[in-house]
């Protein structure tokens, strides 16, 4: 592995350890890049702050909670209604956002008068909902308002409320990455193990770093209620404020981005001796080998195995399609964090697709050790990309799709680079056996895009053809694809519906009885022994 | 019946309007040539606001952080302004603007920018860059005061003042157009070209309307040059379309340099695209052509087909940029709509005593309320809990949930709107905007009596 100098920053020295190409016969040994370093001033970074770290990306999605920013109103404007965690109770988290509305006189005397009469209001306006998070930002935290004693304050007065106090202001380290760490402590520090939940299975998980982008929670949940295990709480995406305060109650914590909150499952091994378990809920592969997992550690094998083999046949010929039609196809897999492992080699055996490039924002050197291992040889890894860099390297490698933000998917748009959005998709849920068709689809309908093809001619220099009206997907995808591939039997584009998700919302999960119930103290003596 | 004028009756916010003054500032800065910001604060502060002008415009614009980390926040963290002017002149070798632009961490600490700013022309200028044309804009802008409005009307006239230099008179109009849509300013542009008019416009921004070109060119930006600032000084007059987003500026350069300021009127419907015209009439002497007499018709033409047999007693509720309010609602009630709820999302003081506002007082015959430091929740909280009763909402896309979820019909106005397509095409000033405004207002009513089966048989012929 050697060190990869950008053209575009050679007058940044420091930036070389940033970047590496996998090369032949090398390993992760020759060269790591570094990771969650300071930022450089000045390079257009895409890193986000702590504060979103926190509040945006870990703490709004919890769905029945009056999400608060204790600051001026820009950090609370600015992160809301950019993501797409939905929630089966109509979306409440998305809907409404609360700022405290600092302003220069609470700045010079203090804002904790302000932000009791803030969240006293807010209950008012909203009395159903019971929780409250609060989250500093760099204002609140440079006054040094004491939020948590105010929080205590109003739970004393109202003793039906309770109140979650996250103290992650935008310049605590040097990415996001910070807030998702200060949160997980803070969630397990004050709120975990003060409600008791109530059982109902022999089988409890909590569902951990997992954020229901489009429903990805829901697909996920389905699949774990029809292996009849009780998911105590999801963290935190769709998941719920009380739920999540009795996850010390779980026989096994399934973690998903390891990356976000895998602080919280090693702390609730130390605190409670829950085992953690990281599974994949992406990729017909990794998620089979992860309900099989799971369904190993409760004995309960052959239900994934109905699972597996349920979805496969049912979604495979689909899946199998879109890799005939992506074969060999490049692509530059720039997420924000956990997702450059999670897709790595998945999407190069599932759907056929190269890897030359993969990239993290607020990843750690871990991330990047599993990323590279699991990409292409000849990919080139970048910690902390910025936009001249990003646009070198799709000059350089020609990418026919990168998978990357909303933002930065616009200047790929404009050297006729088609993006689809890692962080909240296009057209998903992208988990579960289905979601991954429909991640298949939306690559096959970004590359071959006719539109797209249009964007690479130039009237004033090309041959123009004169006889075409219009021009199909198929019509660019089957060009070069033999007669047996382009009919193969068997094989189908995606059957499925625009939205998936009612569906689910509206199912009876299989019933399995609850052997133990009868018998809650040899489950205690379990537990503790 | 009267019209009333109160503030919001709490003191936090539910679902803001507005969001803070660095993103007002951001969104100056990227309206100028060979120019990249540099948000001095956490990088959220510059992350985010990216993402929404991506969101609005589809495009992806440039602006730098200082990325302040915790290391900054306690001991200062005016090295990291300096490290990345440093990095962005090297790596931007065409930059030759970069406006530093504060926060409400950075003024909290009270980072010094005046001086660092003299402290770099003095020194990495001299030293590193004096092959270079480079300007250092020092901007002030606490996210605890006002709002991306006086964020943007500030960081305007602290540019101009920085470049405005007192020349020859260059027998140009200023325009400013406060803070518009690319369509806005094509439209504005139009016009003044009608009248054979001279104008330096700021800002440029037509060009945020970006192409996907065959070579390539990647990044958004807007035209206004150095030269264009600097001649600010030397106009004839200015006028500022917009109050509140530009009027400082206008006033800066009245005082400083005796340039005659015109403060609105925001011309959006017919009637005040008139008194703009009328305006420029008075200022340089042309007259106002033939040709806009035909286009005001056309407009006129399209209004008379709409207004008082589907737009007239139509109930609507209004928010967004101050100018854009008060526009929309003047220009609603010669459609004989009746704005009965007008949202101005910050504490600006001056609103109350605004010309506009008094006369809505004065001469208003049924209730509205214009609401200041609103927030989202005034309006949603009257329709859930207090019956109040809309056919309309006129707003930016925060606040698509109250029509969606009461079922309201809404047409997207302002910034951002990112949940419909192109909006940032379509003027809503002079009288392609009043056609354009009308006709979305009344075909967004035609498609929700059609959803509910309200009159919709009423369509068959008109």
């Amino acid at each position: 592995m050697a060190y990869h100098e950008f053209d575009c920053s050679t007058c940044i020295p420091e930036r070389k350890k940033h970047a590496v190409l996998k090369g032949p016969e090398e390993t992760l040994a020759d060269a790591l890049p570094a990771g969650y370093l300071s930022t450089i001033p000045g390079s257009i970074s895409e890193r986000g702050c702590a504060y979103c770290g926190a509040k945006h990306v870990i703490g709004t999605p919890m769905k029945d909670v009056i999400h608060i920013s204790h600051g001026p109103v820009g950090c609370t404007y600015d992160t809301w209604q950019t993501k797409r965690y939905i929630s089966d109770n109509d979306n409440f988290q998305l809907k409404y956002t609360f700022a405290t509305d600092m302003k220069e006189k609470h700045v010079i005397f203090g804002a904790e008068k302000l932000l009791k009469q803030n969240i006293l209001e807010a209950f008012k306006a909203f009395p159903n909902i019971k929780r409250m998070s609060i989250y500093q930002t760099c204002a609140s935290a440079l006054i040094g308002d004491d939020i948590s004693a105010i929080a205590q304050e109003v739970m004393e007065e109202l003793p039906d409320v309770d109140i979650f106090v996250c103290n992650s202001p935008g310049f605590r380290g040097p990415s996001q990455s910070g807030g998702h760490h200060t949160i997980c402590i803070a969630w397990l520090n004050d709120k975990v193990g003060t409600v008791e939940p109530k059982i109902t299975s022999d089988y409890v998980i909590n569902y951990v770093g997992e954020y229901n982008i489009q429903g990805d929670q829901e697909v996920m949940q389905d699949y774990f209620k029809r292996m009849g295990i009780q998911v105590l709480s999801t963290f935190t995406g769709n998941g719920s404020y009380d739920d999540l305060r009795a996850m010390h109650r779980a026989h096994l914590n399934v973690l998903e981005c390891a990356r976000s909150s895998e602080y919280l499952c090693n702390e609730l091994r130390v605190r409670y001796g829950i085992p953690r378990l990281d599974i994949d809920g992406f990729g017909f592969e990794p998620l089979s080998a992860s309900l099989r997992k799971v369904g190993l550690f409760f004995g309960i094998e052959d239900r994934a195995e109905e699972i597996i083999r349920e979805e496969t046949a049912r979604w495979k010929p689909e899946l199998d399609w879109y890799k005939e039609r992506l074969h060999g196809k490049k692509v530059c897999l720039w997420p924000g964090g956990s997702k450059l492992w999670h897709w790595a080699h998945v999407i190069h055996e599932e759907m056929g697709v190269e890897v030359v490039s993969v990239y993290t924002k607020f990843g750690h050197q871990g991330d990047m050790e599993k990323g590279i291992s699991r990409a292409e040889e000849g990919a080139l890894a970048i910690d902390d990309p910025n936009e001249l860099e990003s646009l070198e390297a799709m000059y350089k490698l020609k990418p026919d799709c990168i998978f990357t933000g909303k933002r930065p998917g616009e200047f790929a748009k404009k050297i006729r680079v088609p993006y689809l959005n890692a962080h909240g998709y296009h057209n998903g849920p992208w988990k579960g056996f289905e979601g991954w068709v429909r991640f298949a689809r939306d690559i096959y309908n970004a590359i071959y895009s006719p539109v797209h093809q249009l964007a690479m001619v130039d009237i004033s220099k090309d041959e123009i053809p004169t006889d075409r009206g219009f021009v199909t997907r198929r019509m660019l995808s089957d060009k070069n694809l033999g007669e047996e591939v382009r009919n193969a039997p068997g094989l189908r584009q995606y059957t499925g519906k625009f939205d998936l998700i009612p569906d689910l919302r509206n199912k009876t999960a299989k019933d399995y009885p609850y052997l133990r119930q009868d018998a809650p103290e040899e489950l205690e003596q379990q537990e503790t022994a | 019946m009267a019209c009333n004028v109160m503030e919001k009756p709490r003191a936090g916010v539910i679902n803001p309007i507005f969001t803070c003054q660095p993103a007002g500032a951001q969104f100056a800065s990227i309206g100028i040539k060979d120019c990249i910001g540099i948000v001095h604060g956490g990088q959220g502060c510059v992350m985010f606001v990216r993402l929404i002008f991506s969101q609005h415009f589809k495009e992806s614009f440039e602006l730098a952080s200082s990325s302040v980390h915790e290391e900054g926040a306690v001991f200062g963290a005016l090295r990291r302004v300096e490290e990345g002017v440093d990095v962005l002149l090297m790596r931007y070798p065409h930059v030759k603007v970069i406006p530093i632009i504060t926060t409400c961490s950075t003024e909290i600490i009270g980072d010094d920018i005046d001086g660092l700013v003299i402290k770099l022309n003095e020194g990495l200028l001299k030293e590193k860059y004096s092959d270079r044309e480079v300007y250092l804009v020092p901007i002030h802008s606490p996210s605890f005061v006002g709002s991306m409005i006086s964020g943007y009307d500030s960081a305007v006239k602290d540019i101009v003042k920085y470049f405005a230099t007192k020349e020859e008179p260059n027998g140009k109009v200023n325009l400013f157009t406060g803070w518009v849509n690319p369509g806005d300013v094509t439209a504005l542009k139009h016009l003044l070209k009608e009248m054979d008019i001279d104008a330096t416009v700021l800002f440029e921004i037509e060009e945020f309307d970006s192409p996907l070109m065959p070579d390539g060119q990647h990044v958004s930006h807007g035209e206004t040059t150095i030269e264009d600032l600097q001649s600010t000084a030397n106009a004839t007059a200015s006028i500022a379309l917009n109050r509140y987003e530009g009027g400082k500026a206008a006033q800066y350069l009245e005082q400083e340099f005796n340039v005659p300021a015109t403060l609105g009127p925001t011309p959006i419907g017919i009637r005040n695209t008139d008194s703009f015209l009328q305006t420029l009439k008075q200022i340089t002497g042309k007259p106002i052509s033939p040709s806009l007499v035909k286009e005001r018709g056309i407009a006129v033409d399209a209004l008379t087909d709409l207004a008082h047999m589907f737009l007239a007693e139509k109930k609507v509720a209004i928010y967004g940029n101050p100018d854009l309010v008060i526009g929309l609602a003047q220009f609603c009630i010669d459609l004989e709509m009746k704005p009965v709820l007008l949202l101005l999302g910050d504490d600006n003081p001056f609103y109350v005593d605004d010309p506009r506002i008094k006369e809505l007082k004065e001469n208003v015959d049924w209730d509205m309320d214009i609401v200041t430091n609103a927030d989202l929740w005034v309006m949603e909280d009257r329709i859930k809990n207090t019956g109040l009763e809309l056919d309309l909402i006129l707003g930016h896309s925060k606040g698509r949930f109250s029509s969606i979820d009461h079922k309201i019909p809404m047409v997207r106005v302002g910034f951002p709107t990112y949940d419909r397509a192109g909006m940032f095409r379509h003027p809503v000033v002079g009288y392609a905007g009043a056609t354009w405004l009308a006709e979305e207002m009344a075909n967004a009513l035609f498609t929700d009596m059609e959803y509910k089966g309200n009159r919709e048989w009423s369509l068959n012929v008109w």
